[in-house]
């Protein structure tokens, strides 16, 4: 399990750099496109930029929340096995879930591929200098297969202790 | 049959607690490929949501609205506003729901208001001569109290996936916000304790907070002058708005180390809007899905059979919403609802900006309403006290947000008169 814990802890740790880092240059250059705008001068790379940043942030934000297990979810199974405090079935309902979200995750990671194929046959200029749309779609199978390893990790990592 | 069975297997996961974001996938997965569609399609809706240029407001709203809960703005306006309204009779308590207010609508209502200023609000009330029970129930139904008032990003989320003028929407939201801020505060007056001792308003003390805080105090003023002032579009308003706080709460007042604060309280919020974004993401190709099936006018025309006019099916709108906002949190209610009601309520001749005001109206209700409202949870673990005990405190503020509600609702030129 050791192993597995760090490659975890690994995904974690890039995860949040990555989102710091990617914040960050959102916040800076948001403004400065503004106050730059006031001296007539327009950076036309910035605005794809950011949305596609704020792209990125979806999918390592969500990198995060998978670990934390704060996925925004309708929890109402969960909820009620927790008040009656039967913690082995509320352990093996996390790891349906883990499952679950890892086998319908490898189905979207397929989509993924499949549209970035597609994508990157009928490549458009995205504005954002030699980065073209076929090139950018792959944030989407890249950010995909992040959330489905920490889905990984933790489905094994369940079996570690008793409770989750 | 394979249909039936697919269905049936997404509402059992749902109910079990798999991600939303992850059902709602499967579910356009699973849809798409029965009709024959390749699932390259949920994939490129997934990517449509990085062309809405307004889509950067969520991100970095919530981050200015999380800097400022993690700093020590909290006290400084708790302060600023018992300065400012202490004096009045119930006035601890108002103090509390426009403190709530405030940080509500930049945090969005994500449960960081209980958490943040909860702990601040509960002894003041209590010492003032409040009920405990009164305290919990003013707590955790000020904690979606901002919800209708900008830049809140229940109603930047709204407009994103109803296709609604962003700044309409703020505007249009601002006179309902207040409708049910002030039947609060005279709920609120109304329990004033008698015993407490009468406070008077030092002007000497009013300045003294307001120097301390005017800073902060500025912002909500500083972001809707910007907007409508036509300064600044929404997206400037919120790039303006993370920067301001980022460069006070680091630089200025010095509550948050760079090195230190500022990373966490990025991860913290950026988990959640990664939460919603990717709920928004996946909803797409399944809501689309749905209208382009023409669902939405089934479902009215079966409807047209039991309503027969507007105000039935505002009626039976407010049930269903209600129902919803107890089951699900206010972001993925908007994603996965309002694509299929609009049409719906075009139909019925409501307009798409008194829809949303009601909508959110609602759904912040939903925050309160037993059995699983979030809020309660919550304060029941905020505060360490039985669910059950919070289900009582909260009830009244319940009952006076339904009659609130019933207001916004059946009177819409409260939201409407702006654009008359």
């Amino acid at each position: 399990m050791g192993i597995v814990r760090k490659i975890d802890w690994a995904v974690d740790k890039l995860s949040s750099h990555l989102l710091v880092v990617s914040v960050l240059v959102i916040l800076v250059f948001s403004t400065l496109s503004i106050v730059l705008r006031w001296f007539h001068i327009n950076l036309q790379w910035i605005e794809p930029m950011v949305r596609h940043l704020v792209f990125v942030c979806a999918f390592l934000g969500g990198v995060l929340a998978t670990g934390k297990g704060t996925h925004i979810g309708i929890d109402l199974v969960g909820k009620f096995v927790e008040a009656q405090n039967w913690h082995n079935l509320k352990t093996w309902i996390a790891r349906l879930i883990m499952f679950s979200s890892f086998g319908v995750l490898l189905w979207l990671i397929k989509a993924g591929i499949d549209f970035t194929i597609i994508e990157r046959e009928f490549t458009k200029d995205a504005g954002l200098g030699v980065l073209q749309s076929g090139d950018l779609v792959a944030i989407i199978p890249i950010g995909l297969s992040l959330i489905a390893l920490r889905f990984f990790l933790l489905l094994i990592l369940s079996f570690e202790g008793d409770k989750i | 049959m394979s249909a039936l069975i697919a269905t049936g297997g997404i509402l059992f996961l749902t109910v079990l607690g798999v991600p939303l974001f992850i059902i709602m996938s499967l579910a356009a997965l699973v849809a798409f490929s029965f009709s024959g569609v390749q699932i390259s399609a949920v994939a490129q809706e997934f990517y449509r949501i990085s062309s809405a240029p307004t889509l950067v407001t969520i991100p970095l709203f919530t981050l200015a609205g999380y800097l400022m809960a993690e700093s020590r703005s909290p006290q400084r306006l708790l302060r600023l506003t018992e300065a400012g309204l202490g004096w009045m009779p119930g006035g601890i308590s108002i103090v509390a729901l426009v403190v709530c207010a405030f940080f509500t609508a930049f945090t969005g209502a994500s449960g960081v208001t209980i958490i943040a200023l909860g702990g601040l609000i509960y002894p003041i009330l209590v010492k003032d001569g409040y009920s405990e029970k009164y305290a919990l129930g003013a707590i955790t139904a000020s904690g979606s109290l901002g919800l209708l008032f900008p830049p809140s990003l229940p109603i930047i989320l709204y407009g994103l996936v109803a296709k609604v003028d962003i700044d309409k929407l703020f505007k249009a939201a601002i006179v309902p916000g207040m409708v049910i801020m002030i039947i609060l505060s005279l709920y609120s007056i109304y329990n004033s304790p008698k015993s407490s001792v009468k406070k008077t308003f030092v002007l000497k003390n009013f300045f003294a907070a307001l120097k301390d805080a005017w800073l902060e105090a500025i912002l909500p003023i500083g972001v809707l002058v910007g907007i409508y002032g036509g300064y600044v579009t929404v997206t400037e308003a919120a790039a303006f708005t993370a920067f301001y706080v980022f460069v006070i709460e680091v630089f200025i007042y010095r509550d948050l180390s760079l090195n230190k604060d500022v990373p966490r309280v990025i991860i913290e919020s950026m988990s959640l809007v990664g939460g919603i974004l990717l709920i928004l993401c996946c909803a797409l190709g399944f809501t689309n899905f749905l209208v382009d099936e023409e669902i939405p006018t089934k479902i009215f025309a079966l409807m047209k059979i039991y309503l027969t006019d507007k105000y039935s099916f505002l009626f039976f709108l407010n049930i269903f919403l209600l129902i919803v906002g107890c089951l699900m949190d206010i972001f993925s209610a908007i994603i996965v609802v309002v694509p299929l009601i609009i049409p719906i309520s075009a139909e019925f001749g409501i307009d798409p900006i008194h829809l949303a005001i009601i909508f959110l109206a609602n759904l912040e209700i939903g925050y309160l309403t037993p059995p699983v409202g979030i809020n309660l949870f919550i304060t029941s673990f905020r505060f360490k006290k039985p669910i059950t005990e919070i289900y009582r405190a909260s009830f009244p503020f319940m009952i006076l947000l339904i009659i609130a509600l019933m207001i916004i609702t059946y009177i819409p030129d409260l939201s409407m008169f702006w654009f008359k």
